[in-house]
């Protein structure tokens, strides 16, 4: 029923398996932050296995320009996304950011999405199998899932903004001797609204 | 002789197929479909032969070939269309890619009020020469670009696809607003005088050979752009294969020697890595082409692109 077992599968089976994990950890200990201490508990409660999980997913773009058959062009603008706000948003601007319910949004949007897909690549990779039941979940789940999520990114990015601007952080400013100047405020902006089209789409 | 014209997928494009005498061309069955099918201009059309067996590619009708050195039987035989989708001439294609750098440009050195309006900058209090200069060269090369679109170059039939006019304008345009806004940039840092002279004297120098080399492609195809491919030869074309681009190269690192931005050096690398490759393409075809078998002259030993480098 199933097909030999190579290197690659192999691979892409543990790998789903341990991102269906880690993504686990950040759904469980959330929902553990929220029963206790509230939301603004749920950042310090998933940061690692979150930097960890989300990171994880540059080895898929790898995988999907070489091992897997699938458009690099539509996962890379969500990868990119999710990177950005992990690192560029939440881990940078910590203050303004990761007591905020914004935060519990994304989290429970980005883990329970993640949990499911990851499952349903694992079983098919280990196993061989398309179960129904996940697909029908991956299909469904995406019209709450996807709107919160972004809602969440964009939230917290926009939340994020002034902070940006006031403390010029990872920003170049002129005069300097190659007449160059990077502004992460208005990179962001431009980010923000670089998700009109990705939404429309 | 008849020729059938099918899709990829095996439909009729033209039902019934084409009659055309025997020693019909390639353009005479091209305009013969786009009668039938007006939508369908010359430009637009692609077509090659079925593909056989072993082949990668299929065969592709050229323009002005006979349509007798394709087909095996003088009954005619079938051909594959491709629909290339709206065509572009290159000079079109060249005239509104030039155009905007020619425009955006100088929007940022004559309206300094667009730093503190957009970008909360403050106001430009002193103009420095060689921001003055570098708008007056910069408007010196895209005007000479454009001047010799329309009065030097000599384009081959080819066309562009109306996608590339999106894509090229974006790189030109967008390229030219980030250039512009640092070197006419209030808190812009001028280099000491003798680099901007060095400078802008590589760029002009540069500037006329690039312009020369223009003229001398320009005599290596006859004026009804019918000519193949020949083997260049004078000024740097001795010893470079793309002279053209070796100089509009160099011409670029003056400017920024000049100007010197982190966004002008970036522009020189992207171009550069870009007619890196087109050199490389050329070379090659070139080399293949003249072989020095069966009577054809053999490809002399040259530079590619940027010697001594490459």
């Amino acid at each position: 029923m199933a097909d030999a077992w190579s290197i690659r599968r192999v691979y892409l089976a543990l790998y789903n398996c341990i991102l269906c994990a880690g993504w686990a950890s950040v759904l469980v200990r959330a929902l553990a932050a929220l029963n206790g201490a509230g939301y603004s508990a749920v950042y310090d409660s998933i940061e690692l296995p979150l930097q960890l999980s989300q990171t994880a997913a540059i080895l898929e773009t790898m995988m999907n320009a070489g091992i897997v058959r699938s458009p690099v062009s539509a996962t890379l603008p969500q990868i990119s996304s999710r990177l950005f706000v992990t690192w560029g948003v939440l881990w940078s601007f910590p203050e303004v950011t990761r007591s905020h319910w914004l935060v519990t949004l994304l989290v429970l949007s980005w883990s329970v999405t993640e949990v499911i897909r990851y499952s349903f690549f694992a079983a098919k990779e280990a196993f061989g199998l398309t179960p129904g039941f996940l697909h029908w979940l991956r299909y469904s789940t995406f019209f709450v899932l996807y709107p919160t999520g972004i809602s969440g990114e964009v939230g917290l990015t926009m939340l994020a903004l002034s902070h940006m601007k006031s403390s010029k952080k990872y920003s170049i400013e002129m005069p300097n001797a190659f007449n160059f100047a990077f502004s992460y405020y208005y990179t962001s902006l431009l980010v923000l609204l670089l998700y009109v089209p990705g939404i429309l789409r | 002789m008849k020729v059938i014209v099918v899709s990829r997928s095996g439909r009729e494009i033209v039902k019934g197929g084409i009659e055309l005498p025997n020693e019909a061309s390639v353009d005479d069955l091209k305009r013969a479909i786009s009668k039938r099918v007006p939508k369908y201009y010359a430009s637009r059309q692609r077509l090659t032969l079925p593909l056989r067996t072993g082949q990668s590619r299929p065969t592709v009708l050229e323009h002005g070939k006979s349509l007798k050195e394709y087909f095996e039987s003088s009954d005619g035989g079938e051909v594959v269309f491709k629909d290339l989708g709206p065509q572009v001439s290159y000079r079109t294609l060249f005239f509104f890619e030039y155009l905007g750098p020619l425009v955006i440009y100088p929007l940022f050195y004559f309206f300094p009020g667009i730093y503190s309006l957009l970008f909360s900058l403050p106001a430009r209090t002193v103009t420095h020469p060689v921001q003055k200069y570098a708008m007056w060269y910069w408007t010196l090369h895209y005007s000479k670009r454009i001047l010799e679109t329309f009065f030097v170059h000599r384009f081959s039939h080819a066309t562009s696809p109306l996608g590339n006019v999106y894509r090229n304008c974006a790189y030109y345009w967008l390229f030219g607003a980030f250039i512009a806004y640092f070197v006419n940039h209030p808190l812009y840092t001028p280099v000491p005088d003798k680099q901007m002279y060095l400078g802008f004297g590589i760029g002009l120098v540069f500037q006329a050979a690039n312009f020369v080399t223009h003229i001398i492609l320009r005599g290596l195809r006859p004026a009804d752009g019918k000519g193949g491919y020949v083997i260049p030869y004078g000024f740097v074309f001795n010893f470079v294969t793309c002279g053209n681009y070796t100089t509009e190269i160099y011409q670029w690192l003056g400017f920024n020697i000049a100007t010197q931005t982190v966004a002008g050096y970036s522009f020189l690398f992207a171009a550069t890595f870009i007619m890196t490759n087109w050199a490389l393409a050329k070379h090659r075809r070139l080399k293949k082409l003249f072989d020095g078998k069966e009577g054809r002259a053999k490809y002399p030993r040259r530079w590619v692109i940027l010697p001594p480098f490459l």
